[in-house]
């Protein structure tokens, strides 16, 4: 790639990607051919700018995920609010794509990239809820209640990880099928066991709610000025923050800490993805006979790709008990949670580090406008519709109880209809499709297409 | 995992108790329980299951939508039954009006299923395997939701099984019967009886028809059958077709038994449990199937019973065996008990 000789600097910056494709062997050719026709007298440029636009397409998505809840903010004070409402997912749904986005990351970390389909991933995103809930009631031995969030976090990461060193172990010795099943079966053992153990509980099959009033507290360790309490309504809030007249909600400084939390995952996941380590992930996926010839132990890498994968995995997990402040087996453990994940990463783009988050937007965007709350579509066309029209029969019921049926809590249909068409005609996903679009991973080849319409 | 351990599986210490439950294990009536209604599920797993294998077996593809399918059998099955039976009909027209439904649900599935295979999975087979399963798997979740919407529209709740559907059952097999000591309901035998019909059925297609052979050679040697010049693409919409239609069956099945019952839960269960009978028979063996169905429903009746005796407290434990059945098989065995090696490639 374009490295000047006389610039060392350069050599140390990452080939950003915003979704970090490895490219083969022909990928890489285009590139160093992109790469050279992009502008070289870049010899004056310090490693900032180099870096920054390295970059570009992952501060312009940390941006937009950033200044999100201040334009909901503000669109909720002009006429447009109703629409900002119906159709714009609300805050608490883009803390659910956090870490719902970060789990399917995780299973796409493994199962795109090694090619292995972690079809009981669920366990190890259960595994990381269950020990947060769990651990703040004080039901894990050795662990007091009272213990920062930060360090139930990287608990309940590294138990993940121990659970999948452990699946892995007998898992990996199969492919294909049989290795989605092992997997899958593994899941299921836990889930029905999580669904009955009276530890958890006096109604386990319900799951668990953290007793504690206040929120779990992430902040930076040995920092205590910026610590702060998230969780569903128990979290801090602040009030004219810096003097601006800004004040941040309990859900938004949720929204804020764990989005900090997903974005450092994202990095970490990214960096071994395109670390060497990485390449032989994907060499696996290619042809693994071949990766076994060069004198690759790939039952190691497969392990270790694995076990990260879950370690991420719960991480996301924890997330999503601390803001959501209990789980329940079924909506952690279960098989469903595991196909959610390979539904986003499926209409995201399997093989795309950050596809499944879009796919994660996509999906709670559209569970966010179809919502049984007061706030989605059918509670907007109501509003909209004259109230003759609305008391039409149709098909023997009313169009208003019409749009209650065939709307309201009905995200699951029309997602499956969109998975389908997805398989059918758009197999790489959303950022799989604008990544052949720009011949490239999109993070990498965005500079050089702003570049061609800058003059 | 120790401690979970621990504290999460109470087995009983008490020594007397289990020498007791031991005692007991060995009464006629205990083993005529468990025997009869191990039968009577093995019955209900072999028929939910054979039509994933058949498909398996000859396309390679793990058919996702089955589950659903199954539940599809269980309403329209269902629907049926609620028109014709009226509190007035007798036992022997309600068991003739069941077979009507069989029947019909069969030929209306098979349709179902092969116009799925021809508009929807053909266009991809030169895909990776992958990319039918996902495929199937999005059917699934389109067919779970409309069920859902039907249902709730026509004023039937979707996720408790359908009561009405289930009171069609005649008295015959809701009544308990003495088998050797033990209370059994009438229609475990029913479902043995039906199971027999089903494997004796299937086996007749696969060793006496000309798809059965294709089916068997299939799934023994998929590039060979091919190669002979057999219409590979047409004989796959007709195995879909039918893998489907035993799946409707497999639904209608369910309808009376009081464990399962219509409902848009069916989807996901059935599915699992398919998934797990047609892995320990190994995928694609036709009497892997019939034998990992035995093993599955034996093994359900007696941690059933395990439970009943208060030995264990485990609420948990028939589903979690059968899970642990699934794992235990892959890890000693992983191309099941009746499985070649590597079937099909996948």
């Amino acid at each position: 790639m374009a490295i000047s000789p006389t610039d060392p600097d350069r050599d140390r910056v990452p080939d950003g990607g915003a979704d970090s494709a490895l490219e083969s062997p022909a990928d890489e050719d285009d590139s160093i051919d992109a790469g050279s026709t992009a502008p070289t007298d870049s010899s004056d440029e310090n490693w900032l700018a180099a870096y920054t636009r390295d970059h570009a397409a992952h501060l312009l998505v940390v941006a937009a995920f950033a200044l999100y809840p201040v334009v909901l903010g503000v669109l909720d004070r002009t006429p447009l609010a109703t629409e900002a409402s119906s159709f714009l997912p609300g805050l608490t749904a883009m803390i659910v794509v956090l870490y719902m986005g970060l789990f399917a990351m995780s299973f796409d970390f493994v199962s795109g990239y090694t090619g292995y389909l972690s079809f009981g991933h669920a366990a190890f995103y259960g595994t990381g809820a269950y020990v947060v809930v769990l651990a703040a009631n004080g039901k894990v031995p050795g662990v007091p209640a009272d213990t920062p969030f930060m360090v139930l976090l990287l608990l309940a990461a590294v138990l993940a990880f121990v659970v999948a060193l452990a699946i892995g172990a007998v898992s990996f010795r199969l492919s294909g099928v049989y290795f989605a099943m092992i997997t899958l079966g593994f899941a299921q053992v836990i889930y029905e066991f999580v669904r009955h153990w009276e530890y958890v509980g006096a109604n386990p099959s319900e799951g668990a709610t953290i007793s504690r009033v206040d929120g779990l507290s992430i902040g930076v360790p040995y920092v205590d000025s910026l610590n702060v309490a998230v969780g569903r309504l128990a979290g801090d809030s602040f009030e004219n923050v810096l003097g601006m007249g800004v004040d941040v909600s309990a859900t938004m400084t949720s929204y804020y800490a764990l989005g900090v939390v997903v974005l450092v995952c994202y990095f970490a996941m990214q960096r071994i993805l395109h670390s060497p380590f990485g390449a032989v992930m994907v060499a696996i996926r290619e042809n693994e006979e071949r990766a076994r010839a060069i004198g690759y132990d790939v039952f190691w890498y497969k392990m270790a790709a694995f076990s990260a994968s879950g370690f991420f995995a719960g991480i996301a997990g924890a997330v999503f008990a601390a803001y959501a402040r209990g789980a329940s087996p079924d909506n952690s453990f279960y098989f469903l949670v595991t196909a959610d994940a390979l539904i986003m990463a499926i209409i995201g783009g399997i093989g795309t580090l950050a596809g499944p988050l879009y796919g994660a937007l996509f999906h709670e965007w559209l569970e966010d406008i179809l919502t049984t709350e007061n706030d989605g579509i059918a509670t907007y066309l109501e509003q909209l519709l004259p109230q003759d029209v609305l008391t039409t029969e149709v098909a023997g019921m009313t169009l208003s109880d019409f749009f209650g049926t065939v709307l309201t809590g009905r995200a699951p249909l029309y997602l499956g209809i969109i998975f389908v068409l997805f398989v059918l005609f758009v197999p790489d996903g959303l950022l799989g499709s604008v990544r052949n679009r720009v011949g490239g991973p999109v993070g990498k080849r965005l500079p050089a297409v702003l570049d061609r319409y800058r003059r | 995992m120790t401690i979970e351990l621990a504290t999460g599986l109470p087995l009983a210490t008490d020594l007397p108790l289990v020498v007791d439950a031991l005692s007991r294990l060995f009464q006629p009536d205990t083993l005529a329980r468990i025997l009869v209604e191990g039968l009577g599920k093995a019955a209900v797993y072999f028929v939910l299951a054979v039509g994933l294998t058949l498909v398996f077996g000859l396309m390679g593809v793990l058919n996702f939508s089955h589950g659903a399918m199954a539940m599809l059998g269980a309403y329209v099955g269902g629907l049926l039954m609620v028109l014709a039976v009226s509190d007035g009909t007798g036992t022997v027209a309600r068991i003739a009006f069941f077979f009507v439904a069989v029947v019909a649900v069969f030929a209306v599935l098979t349709a179902f299923g092969s116009t799925i295979e021809y508009s929807l999975i053909r266009p991809i087979y030169d895909r990776t395997p992958m990319y039918q399963i996902l495929l199937t798997f999005g059917i699934a979740l389109i067919l779970e939701e409309v069920t859902r919407i039907v249902v709730l529209a026509r004023g039937i709740q979707p996720d408790p099984p359908w009561s009405a559907a289930m009171a069609t059952a005649p008295a015959l097999f809701t009544d308990r019967y003495d088998v050797l000591g033990a209370p059994i309901r009438g229609l475990y035998a029913f479902e043995i009886v039906l199971g027999v019909l089903a494997v004796a059925g299937v086996w007749l297609f696969l060793n006496r028809t000309l798809y059965g052979l294709y089916i068997r050679a299939g799934s023994e040697d998929p590039e060979m059958v091919e190669a002979l010049g057999i219409d590979v693409r047409r004989a796959f919409t007709i195995v879909f077709g039918l893998g489907t239609g035993l799946a409707g069956i497999g639904g209608v099945f369910l309808m009376w038994d009081p464990l399962w019952g219509p409902s848009a839960l069916l989807a996901i269960d059935v599915l699992l449990y398919a998934f797990v009978v047609v892995i320990i028979g190994g995928l694609g063996s036709f009497e892997g199937t019939v034998a990992a169905s035995l093993l599955v429903g034996i093994t359900d009746s007696f941690t059933t019973w395990l439970f009943s005796t208060g030995i264990v407290t485990f609420t948990g434990l028939p589903a979690l065996t059968i899970f642990g059945l699934l794992v235990l098989m892959l890890i000693l065995r992983p191309q099941g008990l009746y499985g070649v090696e590597e079937v099909g490639g996948h």
